[in-house]
C-alpha cells in the first residue's frame, strides 16, 4: 500500500469512527466530520452541474454550432426570477415548460412501461396450470390488489362488505409493511457490516 | 426493581454494543452458513448465463457510495460472470455522486483480473446528466448522448463502440440500484426497446422490485447482500457478501432476540399494572 494509499485509509477510517461516535453521545468531533460531509456535498454538487450542465450541455454545443441550444438557457435564467417578490411570476414560464415536457414524456412511459405491464400481471388465471399452489398464490394477489385499492377509496365510509374488504386490505398492507421493515433492516445491517468489513480488514489490517 | 423493570429502563447503548459485537465476531471467528438460492438469484444467472459468449452487455451502477456495501459485491459477481463468457461490457451511471468512478474502478480492477482490454474488452461511459433523456436518448444513438468515455476519449476511437450503436446492439442490462432509477430502465427501456434486464438492488428497494420479477419486466433479481451472496455462490466464488452473510444472520438473531424480549416485556409490565390498578 502506498503512502498515500495510507493516508487516505486512515482519513477514511478516522472519519468513520467520528460519526459513530455519535451512538456514544453527540459530540464535537461527530459534528466537525458531519459538516465537513454537508460541506463536501454541496461544493461538489455546485462544481458538477457548472461542468455536466452548463459547460457541457449549454455552452460547449452554443460555441459548436448549436445556437438553438439559448432558448432552454433563457428558461434557466428566468427561473432566478424566483428571488424577486415583482417578477417571480416570470418563472411559470419555465416551469410551465418543465411540467408540460415531463407531463408528455412520463404519461406514456409510466402507463406503457409499468402501470399496464402490472395491471396484466394481476389477471391471472385461477386455473393456476401449475397445481393447487399456484393457484392460491394468484387468489391472493388478486385479493391484495382489490382489497388494498379498496382500502384507499375513500368517497365512501368503510362499512358492511366495504368495510370488510378494507380490513383485508389493511392486513396485507401491514404485511407488506413487515416485509419493506424486514428489507430495510437487512440493509442496514449491511451497511454497517461494510464499515466494520473496512475497518478491521482495511485500516487495521494496515498496521498489523 | 424486577427484571422486566430493569429492562425497560436499559441503557440503548448497551444494545448499540450488542449489535457491534454480532457484527466484528463472525470476522475474527468465521463460521460458514448454508446460502439458499432464491427462484429470483437463479433465474438471473441463467439469464446471463445464456447468453452468447462475446456479446455486448451493460452494467449498469445506479448507486451512491453509501450503499457500496450492498451493491459492490453485486457488481463484483456480476462482472465475474460476464468476463467469464466473455461479454463485452459497457459501464455507465446516472449517479453523479461516485457512480462513474466507481464503475471505473470495479470494471478495471476485474477487466486486469480476466486479462481485459479496456476499449476492446469493456468501456466506461461515465456520467450525463438527466436519466430520462440518457435513457431515451440510448435507444436512438449512444454517441450523441456520451460523444466521448469518461476519460474524454472520442467514442469513434474506441474499437468496442464500433458495433455498439444503440440498445438494439445490446444484448443485456444488468442495474445495480439503490434507487428509483431502476423503474426508469423497466419503463424506458424494457418497455420501448425491448431489452431484457436483470437488477441488482439494495435490500430496501428489493421489495418494490419484486413485482418487476413476478410481471417479466426484470429476468431476476438480487436483494442486498444476501443477493450477492447467492451470486457468488451460484458462480462458485467465496467473496465479501458470503463473508457478510455470517455477520448478517448473527445480528438478524440478536434483532429477533431482542424484538421478542421487548414484546414479552411489553405485556409482563401491561398485566402487573393491571393486578396494580386491581
Amino acid at each position: 500500500m502506498s503512502g498515500w494509499e495510507l493516508f487516505q485509509v486512515w482519513l477514511v477510517a478516522l472519519v468513520t469512527l467520528a460519526l459513530f461516535s455519535f451512538m456514544y453521545r453527540d459530540n464535537p468531533v461527530y459534528r466537525v466530520a458531519e459538516h465537513i460531509f454537508a460541506g463536501l456535498t454541496a461544493g461538489y454538487q455546485v462544481g458538477l452541474i457548472w461542468d455536466t450542465i452548463i459547460v457541457q450541455q449549454l455552452w460547449n454545443p452554443m460555441l459548436g454550432g448549436e445556437w438553438w441550444k439559448f432558448v432552454p438557457g433563457v428558461l434557466g435564467v428566468l427561473m432566478f426570477s424566483r428571488l424577486s417578490g415583482k417578477w417571480s411570476w416570470v418563472s411559470r414560464t419555465s416551469l410551465a415548460f418543465v411540467m408540460g415536457t415531463t407531463a408528455g414524456i412520463f404519461l406514456i412511459s409510466e402507463l406503457h412501461g409499468r402501470v399496464l405491464p402490472q395491471m396484466q400481471d394481476t389477471m391471472l388465471p385461477l386455473d393456476g396450470g401449475d397445481g393447487f399452489g399456484a393457484t392460491l398464490l394468484s387468489v391472493i394477489v388478486v385479493l391484495g390488489v382489490l382489497s388494498t385499492l379498496i382500502y384507499f377509496y375513500f368517497s365512501k365510509e368503510h362499512i358492511g362488505t366495504l368495510g370488510a374488504a378494507a380490513k383485508l386490505g389493511i392486513w396485507f398492507i401491514m404485511i407488506s409493511f413487515g416485509a419493506h421493515f424486514g428489507y430495510t433492516v437487512m440493509g442496514r445491517v449491511s451497511l454497517l457490516i461494510g464499515r466494520v468489513h473496512f475497518l478491521i480488514e482495511d485500516w487495521i489490517g494496515s498496521f498489523l | 426493581m424486577s427484571f422486566w423493570q430493569k429492562m425497560d429502563q436499559l441503557d440503548r447503548r448497551w444494545i448499540y454494543l450488542t449489535v457491534a459485537a454480532a457484527v466484528i465476531l463472525p470476522f475474527l471467528l468465521p463460521t460458514p452458513l448454508p446460502i439458499v438460492i432464491t427462484p429470483e438469484a437463479r433465474s438471473l444467472f441463467d439469464a446471463v448465463e445464456a447468453l452468447p459468449d462475446g456479446c455486448n452487455v451493460m452494467v449498469v451502477y445506479d448507486y451512491y457510495p453509501t450503499t457500496i456495501a450492498e451493491c459492490e459485491p453485486i457488481a463484483i459477481a456480476a462482472l465475474h460472470h460476464m468476463f467469464r463468457k466473455n461479454c463485452k461490457v459497457i459501464t455507465l451511471s446516472n449517479i453523479p455522486y461516485g457512480g462513474p468512478s466507481m464503475a471505473e474502478r470495479i470494471t478495471r480492477m476485474m477487466g486486469d483480473q480476466y486479462g481485459k482490454t479496456y476499449g476492446v474488452d469493456f468501456v466506461n461511459l461515465g456520467y450525463k446528466y438527466g436519466y430520462v433523456a440518457v435513457l431515451s436518448g440510448m435507444g436512438q444513438s449512444i454517441e450523441s448522448i456520451f460523444p466521448t468515455d469518461n476519460s474524454g476519449t472520442p467514442l469513434a476511437q474506441l474499437p468496442l463502440m464500433d458495433s455498439v450503436k444503440n440498445y438494439s446492439d445490446i444484448s443485456f442490462i444488468f442495474e445495480i440500484a439503490d434507487n428509483a432509477t431502476a423503474d426508469y430502465w423497466v419503463s424506458i427501456v424494457n418497455a420501448q426497446y425491448g431489452v431484457p434486464i436483470g437488477c441488482g438492488g439494495t435490500a430496501v428497494m428489493a421489495p418494490k422490485f419484486y413485482a418487476y420479477v413476478a410481471s417479466g419486466q426484470f429476468v431476476g433479481l438480487l436483494g442486498g447482500m444476501r443477493g450477492a451472496a447467492e451470486y457468488e455462490k451460484l458462480i462458485e466464488i467465496e467473496a465479501d457478501a458470503t463473508v457478510g452473510m455470517q455477520s448478517q444472520s448473527l445480528v438478524h438473531l440478536v434483532i429477533i432476540g431482542l424484538v421478542v424480549l421487548g414484546n414479552v416485556g411489553y405485556w409482563v409490565g401491561r398485566s402487573q399494572s393491571k393486578r396494580r390498578a386491581a
